[in-house]
C-alpha cells in the first residue's frame, strides 16, 4: 500500500466542533425533558426522559469538555495537564455509559408500571364519574325509581285487594302476616288486625290434622295445589276453601313465608250435596211410592175385612180382641204407607192463599204447653210485611210440627227455640227458620236426616219418616229447606217458599218423581 | 463442638490477616484494563440502546414523531458506539509514528495500512454523534409541544 500523507484538520475541527454541538445538544434535550416533566409531573415516562436525557448530558459534557480539553491543553503546550486529566474523563466517559445504559435497561420496567397507574387512574376516574353521576342524578333516580315501585306496588295491591278469592301471606311459623279484604269476609273477621301477627292459619281449620297435613306437604313439597279445606268462620259457621299456597325460602333454604291463594267453594259443595241428595231423595221417593201402593190396597183390603168381623163378634170375646188388635196395627201400617206417599208427594195437596205466619203462630200455641212442660222457651221474630203464599197451609203445619217436635227433643233439659220469617222481595222467596240451642247433628248425620226411616231415636220412638215427609211436602211447594248445624251448639232449618204460585193448586201426584 | 469451630476460624483468620503475603492483599490494575473496562461499557451502552430502539418498536411508540426521532437517535447512537469501538480497538495497533506535527490543526498523518486509514475515519465519529443527539434533542422536543398541545385541549 502507497503511504499518503493527510491532514488531521478536518478531524480536529470535528471533534472541537462536535464536542461543543453535542454539550448544547445534551443540554437542550434536557432542557426539553425538563419542561415536558413540568406538564405532567406525575408521568412517570417524561421522568425518566429527564433521567435519561441527564445522564445523556453528563456524558456529553464528560466526553465534550474532555476532547475540547485536550485540544486545547495540547495547543497551549500542557500535556502534562492534560495527561493528569485524562484518566478521569475517560473514567467519567465510562461512568456515563454505564449510567445511561443501566436508565435504558429500566425503562421497560418503568413503562409497565405506568401503564399500570395509567389503567387504574383511567378505571378510578371512570369510577368517579359514575359516582359523580350518580350523585347528580340520585335524587331524580330516587323518586323515579320509587314511583315505579309505587305503581308496581298499586297494581298488585289492587290485585290483592280486589280479588274475589282469599289472599294470604305467613310468617315462618304459619301466622297470618297479610290477608286481603274478601279473606278477611270469608273468615268472618272485620279488622285486619285481628289476623295479622297474632293468629295462626291453624285457628280457622276445623281440623288441627289438617293443619298439619297442610304444613308438612308445604315443607316437603314447597307447594300445595288445589286442595279442599274445612273451615271455620269467627262466627262458627262451616266453609270449605279451595287452597294453594306456596312456601318462600332464603338462600339457606330455610322457610321464610307462605303464600296462598284460596277460593270459597262452600256455594258450590252445598249444590253439588243437595243435588245428591235430590237425586237420592228422588230414587228413594219413586221406590216408596211403589211400595206405598202396593201395601195400601192390601191394607184397605185387611181392615175391611177386620171391620167387617168384628161385627159378627162382641166385644170383649177373645177373637173382638185380637181383631181390633189387628185392626190397630193396620191402621199403624197405614199411616206409615200414608206418609210414605207424602214424603213421595203422591198425596193431593190443596193449595190456597195462606198467613205463614198465622200457621206458624197456630202450630206454636198447639205446642205450647208441652214446651213449657220442657222449660224449652220459644222466640218469635215474625215479619209484619210477610207476603201470604199459595200453599197447602194444613200439610206447612205438619212441616213445621215436625220441624218443632225435632228442635225439642234435640234439646235436653232448659233451651229455646227460635222461629222466625222473614221475606226477600229480590228473589221473590219466604223464609221461614227453625233454630234450636240443641245438641246438633253430627256430620255423619247431616246428610242423612231427608231419608226416609232415618232417624237417631230409639227404636219405637219415631219412624224416621218426620223430615223426609216434611221434604217431601217443601218439595211439592216448589221449596227448598236448607239445613245448618253445629254438633253441640244447635241447628237451623230453614225453609225456602216462593212467594206467589207456591205449586200448582190441587197439583197431580205420582207424575213429579217421573220427570 | 460449635465453640471449638468458630475458635478455630477466629484463629485462621487472624492468621491470614496478620501473615499474608503482599499478591494476597489486592490485584493491580495496569494501564488494559481502563481500556478493556471503557470497551465493556460501549458494548453495554450498544444493548441499552438495541433494546430502547427495539422496546419502542414493538409497543407502538413509533407512531408518534417525537418517539421515532428518539429511536433515530439510539440507532444514531449504536453506529457511534461501533465507530467509537473500534476506533478504541484501531488505535492500539497503529504506531505513533504515522502522525505528525505539532498538538493542532496542521496534524498530519501517514495512512500506510488499512488500520490507520481505518483510524483517520472512526476519528470522525462526532458526525454520527452530533446527528444521535440531535434527534434525541428534537425528539423530546417534539414529545414536550405534543403534551403541551394536549395540555391545552385538555385531552389529557
Amino acid at each position: 500500500m502507497t503511504a499518503n500523507s493527510y491532514s488531521l484538520a478536518p478531524v480536529w475541527f470535528t471533534d472541537v466542533a462536535g464536542s461543543a454541538l453535542i454539550i448544547v445538544l445534551s443540554f437542550l434535550a434536557v432542557w426539553f425533558a425538563v419542561r415536558l416533566a413540568k406538564i405532567q409531573p406525575s408521568n412517570v415516562i417524561w421522568i425518566y426522559l429527564l433521567w435519561l436525557c441527564v445522564a445523556l448530558a453528563v456524558f456529553g459534557v464528560s466526553r465534550g469538555v474532555g476532547h475540547i480539553a485536550k485540544r486545547f491543553l495540547l495547543l497551549m503546550d500542557m500535556r502534562d495537564v492534560w495527561l493528569s486529566l485524562r484518566p478521569y474523563s475517560g473514567g467519567i466517559n465510562t461512568l456515563a455509559f454505564v449510567l445511561v445504559a443501566s436508565i435504558t435497561l429500566f425503562f421497560q420496567r418503568i413503562h409497565k408500571i405506568n401503564t399500570a397507574i395509567l389503567n387504574d387512574k383511567e378505571a378510578l376516574e371512570e369510577a368517579s364519574q359514575e359516582v359523580m353521576h350518580l350523585n347528580r342524578n340520585l335524587e331524580s333516580l330516587v323518586r323515579r325509581r320509587t314511583e315505579e315501585l309505587s305503581r308496581s306496588e298499586k297494581k298488585y295491591r289492587r290485585i290483592f285487594e280486589g280479588s274475589m278469592d282469599m289472599i294470604f301471606i305467613l310468617d315462618e311459623q304459619g301466622r297470618f302476616a297479610d290477608i286481603n279484604r274478601a279473606g278477611l269476609d270469608i273468615l268472618g273477621f272485620q279488622n285486619r288486625d285481628d289476623l295479622i301477627g297474632t293468629m295462626s292459619l291453624a285457628g280457622p281449620f276445623e281440623s288441627s290434622e289438617e293443619f298439619d297435613r297442610l304444613m308438612a306437604d308445604l315443607h316437603f313439597n314447597g307447594f300445595v295445589r288445589d286442595r279442599q279445606c274445612r273451615f271455620q268462620t269467627k262466627e262458627g259457621k262451616e266453609v270449605f276453601l279451595l287452597l294453594s299456597a306456596t312456601s318462600r325460602r332464603d338462600a339457606s333454604g330455610t322457610v321464610v313465608s307462605y303464600e296462598g291463594i284460596a277460593k270459597d267453594v262452600t256455594a258450590r259443595l252445598y249444590m253439588e250435596r243437595q243435588l245428591q241428595q235430590a237425586e237420592k231423595l228422588a230414587s228413594l221417593g219413586q221406590i216408596s211410592t211403589g211400595i206405598a201402593h202396593e201395601i195400601n190396597n192390601p191394607l184397605g183390603v185387611m181392615l175391611g175385612y177386620t171391620q167387617l168381623l168384628l161385627k159378627d163378634h162382641p166385644a170383649g170375646s177373645q177373637i173382638h180382641d185380637d181383631l181390633k188388635t189387628i185392626e190397630k196395627h193396620a191402621r199403624n201400617c197405614k199411616e206409615v204407607v200414608e206418609d210414605l206417599l207424602k214424603f213421595a208427594r203422591s198425596t193431593q195437596t190443596r193449595k190456597s192463599s195462606i198467613d205463614i205466619n198465622q200457621c206458624v203462630e197456630e202450630v206454636i200455641s198447639l205446642l205450647a204447653h208441652q214446651l213449657q212442660m220442657d222449660k224449652i222457651s220459644v222466640e218469635t221474630r215474625l215479619s209484619p210485611d210477610l207476603p201470604r203464599v199459595t200453599a197447602d197451609g194444613e200439610k206447612l203445619k205438619q212441616v213445621f210440627m215436625n220441624l218443632l217436635m225435632n228442635a225439642r227433643q234435640a234439646i235436653s233439659g232448659q233451651g229455646r227455640i227460635s222461629v222466625g220469617t222473614e221475606s226477600d222481595s229480590g228473589q221473590r222467596v219466604i223464609r221461614i227458620f227453625f233454630s234450636d240451642d240443641g245438641c246438633g247433628i253430627g256430620v255423619d248425620h247431616i246428610n242423612r236426616i231427608f231419608d226416609p226411616f232415618f232417624s237417631t231415636k230409639p227404636v219405637g220412638e219415631g219412624t224416621g219418616l218426620g223430615l223426609s215427609v216434611s221434604y217431601g211436602i217443601v218439595q211439592d211447594h216448589n221449596g227448598h229447606i236448607e239445613v245448618e248445624s253445629r254438633p253441640g251448639k244447635g241447628s237451623t232449618f230453614t225453609l225456602i217458599l216462593p212467594i206467589g204460585e207456591a205449586g200448582c193448586e190441587n197439583s197431580a201426584p205420582e207424575k213429579k218423581w217421573n220427570n | 463442638m460449635v465453640i471449638r469451630a468458630k475458635i478455630s476460624f477466629f484463629i485462621i483468620l487472624a492468621y491470614l490477616l496478620s501473615d499474608s503475603p503482599a499478591a494476597m492483599a489486592f490485584q493491580s490494575h495496569p494501564g488494559p484494563e481502563g481500556l478493556y473496562a471503557h470497551q465493556l461499557a460501549h458494548i453495554f451502552f450498544i444493548l441499552a440502546m438495541a433494546f430502547l430502539a427495539y422496546w419502542l418498536q414493538v409497543n407502538g411508540f413509533t407512531l408518534e414523531r417525537g418517539w421515532r426521532l428518539i429511536q433515530v437517535s439510539c440507532l444514531l447512537l449504536i453506529l457511534w458506539n461501533l465507530v467509537a469501538f473500534t476506533g478504541h480497538w484501531v488505535e492500539e495497533r497503529i504506531s505513533d509514528a504515522v502522525i505528525s506535527g505539532g498538538p493542532d490543526w496542521t496534524q498530519r498523518i501517514v495512512v500506510d495500512s488499512v488500520w490507520t486509514g481505518l483510524y483517520y475515519g472512526f476519528k470522525l465519529d462526532h458526525l454520527v454523534q452530533v446527528p444521535a443527539m440531535l434527534c434525541l434533542a428534537l425528539g423530546i422536543r417534539s414529545l414536550y409541544k405534543q403534551a403541551a398541545r394536549e395540555e391545552q385541549s385538555g385531552d389529557r
